[in-house]
């Protein structure tokens, strides 16, 4: 499947419309999905579903975004992320940019945040791409 | 108000579709509350909760009602006309996608006026349900599967399906 | 039993409104939802938002239904002893005849100043369609 940068940018707004109940006009390109559309975790699962089938791609658990992360001691320590976490999500997650967290407090309870609009469209780009 | 929204269970595909009705009546005390242009109608709320029920036994069989199953968000959900006393609605559930957070489920909704032959599609219903001890961690539930009780039993039992609920007491 | 989910108007001015309905264990239903572990059906938290909208909306004595939902989470179980707080707020009427509405009901509870959400969403309401 081709498709540029503005086209996959125009279905994950149909998307988010969907699972989130926003409007179009809400999905900005730096938009937050947790802290200014209100995404929750049974959100996720939901957009999970509908990326899969809006561009025809399968997302395997933790791909898109970070799970389990607490369970590790080496990334995770007095409930924020360590140096060794934090180069390990940025290699995990290239379509995540991970700036402003990596100079706030890191604490994992703010991680969510970082995962943007833009991060969606990055993902489906790399995945198409693949 | 008993909190039962189908009458019976017409057809199942194991682990995959679950199709169920209910009949509307004017015994029912709740309608004579909801009347529009002296006609009562069913709230489209409590149509919601009759695929609710119907998906969420059919999620429900997929663990042998090991799982308690409950409603996390109505997805979508669209009613393009209305049902009143004397219609038979006839709700059709498939399972979407189904792992150990929870399920997604889609359905169909349709009408049978009073005396007629046809069924008419009214609405359509999209469900994600939650497996709650899964991701409720740290809530108390008591540990009996306290979702599906015996009226769930009852009806399973008349469809022939007693067999998909666990055998021991806790159901 | 009555079908009323809306006990009383806290606040209401154009296109927004604010109700609350309480919970309690004289309501039959809690009986059945659940065994044992009684809480307010999600689809009664839905309705109590509709019924919050029909208000709001519609001339007095008349009543609008639910059309279309969209995008309804549940978070707060809310208790017999709680409270549910319910927020409407409505757009425009559209040229279908339906009226697009954002709700949230957040439970207030005795014994704790915190306010969990219990619903919200989004949800059309239209005039009634019988043939």
């Amino acid at each position: 499947m081709v498709m540029d940068r503005d086209d996959i940018f125009s279905k994950i707004q149909e998307v988010l419309d969907d699972a989130l109940g926003v409007d179009e006009d809400e999905v900005t390109p730096d938009a937050s999905l947790v802290a200014d559309l209100g995404a929750e975790s049974i959100d996720f699962l939901d957009i999970i579903f509908r990326i899969e089938k809006a561009f025809d791609v399968k997302i395997s658990q933790g791909e898109l975004f970070p799970d389990n992360l607490a369970d590790n001691a080496d990334w995770v320590a007095d409930g924020k992320l360590t140096d060794v976490g934090l180069e390990m999500l940025k290699g995990r997650m290239a379509h995540v940019d991970f700036e402003s967290f990596e100079n706030s407090d890191r604490s994992i309870s703010k991680l969510a945040d970082s995962i943007t609009v833009n991060s969606l469209v990055t993902f489906v780009e790399l995945k198409l791409a693949a | 108000m008993r909190w039962l929204w189908i009458d019976k269970i017409i057809d199942h595909v194991p682990n995959k579709r679950l199709v169920a009705i209910k009949n509307v009546s004017l015994a029912e005390e709740h309608l004579h509350d909801y009347i529009v242009d002296g006609q009562v109608i069913m709230p489209a709320s409590l149509l919601i909760e009759g695929m609710a029920q119907t998906a969420g036994i059919l999620v429900g069989t997929t663990s042998r009602f090991k799982e308690k199953v409950i409603l996390a968000k109505i997805t979508k959900a669209t009613f393009d006309s209305d049902v009143t006393a004397g219609d038979t609605v006839r709700y059709d559930a498939t399972i979407d996608r189904l792992d150990e957070a929870g399920a997604a489920t889609s359905g169909t909704v349709d009408k049978r006026v009073a005396g007629g032959d046809a069924w008419e599609r009214i609405g359509r219903v999209e469900l994600m349900f939650s497996h709650i001890d899964n991701n409720m961690a740290g809530r108390a539930f008591p540990k009996h599967n306290f979702v599906f009780s015996d009226n769930f039993k009852m009806i399973l039992k008349t469809a022939g399906l007693a067999d998909l609920a666990c055998t021991d007491d806790d159901f | 039993m009555k079908f009323d989910l809306v006990d009383q108007v806290l606040e209401q001015e154009d296109g927004r409104i604010v109700t609350i309905k309480q919970v309690t264990l004289a309501e039959e239903y809690l009986a059945d939802h659940f065994p044992g572990f009684p809480i307010l059906p999600g689809v009664l938290m839905l309705e109590a938002m509709v019924q919050a909208a029909s208000k709001l909306l519609a001339a007095k004595g008349q009543r609008l239904v639910l059309g279309e939902v969209k995008a309804v989470k549940y978070g707060a179980m809310v208790r017999p002893g709680d409270t549910l707080r319910v927020e409407v707020t409505a757009g425009a009427t559209k040229d279908d005849g339906s009226t697009p509405c954002k709700g949230k009901g957040t439970v207030l509870r005795r014994d704790s100043e915190e306010t969990d959400t219990a619903v919200a969403g989004r949800f059309s309401m239209r005039p009634a369609r019988i043939e």
